[in-house]
């Protein structure tokens, strides 16, 4: 796993590095004269200490000034494969997400969460069970907004999710979240499973350009599409499709978005969701269809080495420290 | 003057041939009290020496007088090694040296002899000499000097060439030195100076070898070459470096016996007494 290739964050501090040379051109402070060192005899112990003292001095000294340098490794990618999906999350934050789902409990005299509270917790619980997706996040309202690119770090996606629970924004505007949630798998490496998953509560139009946009980047980039509609309490089912709409008066845009959905190469799947049981079964459908295997990048901060020295150091320092208590004081 | 300085006595084992009145026995005719023999007056002019009974009972009525030999002075010298190692100790080698060099010219000049100090190191060291002399002084101021010197990183080469600065008369030569130098060098050395009479006078200093530390780890520099090595003080390696210095001693006394000139080991402390007795011992009156 160590990458054998260090890095420094300062280089020009090894300069310094023959200085650790300089226990072998110093004497020792306390150096006894001795009046005929050849009547000493030859002692293999005494020498092998005496170049250990020597290569502890040197090599104590050289951790100090590589610690200093500040040495760590490159940053790495692990190619991993793992079970998940690359998912893109389109959210409305439109006003009408505030409103109780229609399935809320009024019976017990209580409003039901609101349907931004409930998606957001139940998208929590599906982003927790999941291993090894990777997420990115859109919101829209008026416009898109970027939230976070596709990433693995869970703690951001879950951080990004909770923050949707807030209060909610004017309008809806489909077409402009799409765009952004698709531009997001722009420039990533296919993992062979990519999923945009767009919440929202009812349509919205989108205009000839944007739909002609939307076919040819979700068909581009091999992104299935999961609509999941929101209900009005008593509102009009995308699936209905026995509504006639009255004269001279279009189709109403959720219907007409859920047509031209269908139109779409790529491919796309819709559900209808009126309260959070039936939101939270979509997404478990979802959360089923989308287990492929997938190959991901995982990256591995580079490792910070210069404790790792000092703490070298150090112990060399203490053993001379130690070596210091047992030198010889009284000589003469 | 000078009365805290211990004399020992000394003798010589030749005779000296030194003309000036001392107290050694010696070949010069003179104002002594040892008989050599008769000559004639005319040979001998000094009538004071008439021996009359010689005179009467020679036949050819010849006048005979009586020759002695006088006692003589022999220069005495003291050669002292200033070689780095001579600094070790906590009272140097070099500060013994300057007693036991005091001691030796105040002996000297009390017994009627001349007396010089020739200092070396790995040259023989101009301003270490003192011409020899039948006054003491310049020698005491100079072993006073002494006593302070600390040498420098040097080895003791001049050995050899201190015979140059010997007189060409045997005299008594008191070599003091440590003798760590290289047993040819010395020997060499000896050969040079086979002339006169040599005392080795062997300081060593009891905590180069017997008084250690009992345990620990030090670093030793040569006082003279300045080399390095490393010691771990403990029980083995000190029996083997007191072992090292016995088999020195054994091998120094082997090499000045051969010379038949016994050393004289000096360890700590100088005991003038045992020098007196040392002469007793081993030089035959």
């Amino acid at each position: 796993m160590l990458n054998p290739s260090f890095y420094f964050n300062t280089p020009w501090v090894l300069l310094l590095l023959p200085l650790a040379l300089l226990p072998l051109v110093l004497n020792r402070a306390h150096n006894q004269r001795y009046s005929w060192v050849a009547m000493l005899p030859k002692d293999r112990l005494s020498d092998l200490i005496g170049i250990v003292l020597k290569t502890l001095s040197v090599l104590a000294l050289a951790s100090i000034i590589i610690g200093m340098a500040g040495p760590h490794s490159q940053q790495q990618q692990i190619e991993r494969i793992g079970v998940g999906a690359q998912i893109a999350m389109v959210l409305d934050r439109s006003a009408s997400m505030d409103d109780p789902f229609s399935g809320g409990d009024a019976s017990n005299g209580k409003v039901g969460e609101t349907k931004s509270v409930a998606a957001s917790r139940l998208i929590t619980q599906f982003i927790n069970s999941r291993q090894n997706d990777m997420f990115g996040m859109i919101t829209f309202s008026n416009s898109a907004m970027y939230v976070l690119p596709l990433t693995e770090n869970k703690v951001a996606i879950l951080a990004a999710v909770q923050a949707t629970a807030g209060n909610a924004l004017f309008q809806t505007n489909i077409g402009s979240g799409l765009t952004s949630g698709a531009g997001l798998f722009d420039k990533v490496p296919d993992s062979g499973s990519r999923a945009l998953i767009l919440l929202s509560d009812g349509g919205g139009r989108i205009d000839a350009d944007t739909q002609q946009k939307i076919r040819e980047w979700l068909d581009r980039l091999h992104i299935g599409l999961y609509w999941i509609v929101l209900r009005q309490p008593g509102g009009l089912s995308i699936f209905d499709t026995t509504y006639v709409p009255p004269e001279d008066s279009a189709l109403p845009p959720q219907i007409e978005l859920n047509e031209f959905f269908k139109t779409l190469n790529s491919p796309f799947h819709a559900y209808e969701a009126d309260d959070p049981k039936s939101l939270a079964a979509a997404i478990a459908d979802i959360n089923q269809k989308e287990k492929k295997p997938i190959r991901y990048h995982e990256q591995i901060a580079g490792k910070n080495f210069t404790q790792l020295f000092y703490l070298l150091a150090a112990l060399m320092v203490g053993f001379l420290l130690l070596v210091k208590y047992l030198e010889v004081r009284t000589w003469d | 003057m000078h009365n805290d300085i211990k004399e020992f006595s000394y003798h010589i084992s030749w005779r000296s041939r030194g003309r000036h009145n001392g107290s050694h026995s010696s070949t010069q005719r003179g104002m002594g009290m040892e008989f050599r023999g008769h000559t004639t007056l005319l040979s001998y002019p000094d009538p004071r020496r008439i021996d009359i009974r010689q005179t009467i009972r020679d036949p050819l009525e010849q006048v005979y007088v009586r020759i002695f030999n006088q006692k003589s002075a022999t220069p005495v010298f003291v050669m002292a090694d200033l070689s780095g190692s001579m600094g070790f100790g906590k009272q140097s080698k070099i500060e013994l040296a300057s007693q036991i060099a005091n001691s030796i010219a105040m002996s000297a000049t009390h017994n009627g002899d001349p007396f010089g100090f020739i200092g070396f190191d790995d040259v023989v060291r101009e301003d270490w000499l003192c011409t020899s002399s039948f006054r003491p002084h310049q020698a005491l101021e100079l072993s006073k000097k002494l006593s302070k010197f600390i040498p420098e990183s040097v080895g003791s080469k001049g050995l050899q060439d201190a015979n140059r600065y010997l007189p060409r008369e045997r005299s008594l030569i008191f070599l003091i030195s440590d003798f760590h130098m290289p047993l040819n060098e010395l020997e060499d050395a000896l050969a040079l100076m086979m002339q006169h009479y040599i005392v080795p006078i062997v300081l060593w200093n009891s905590s180069e070898y017997k008084s250690l530390p009992e345990f620990g780890i030090t670093s030793v520099t040569d006082s003279e070459t300045g080399e390095q090595r490393t010691l771990f003080l403990r029980k083995e390696l000190r029996a083997s470096i007191i072992a090292s210095f016995e088999a020195r001693r054994a091998a120094i006394e082997a090499l000045f016996m051969r010379y038949d000139m016994p050393p004289f080991f000096v360890e700590d402390t100088f005991d003038a007494d045992a020098l007196t007795e040392y002469f007793h011992q081993f030089v035959a009156a």
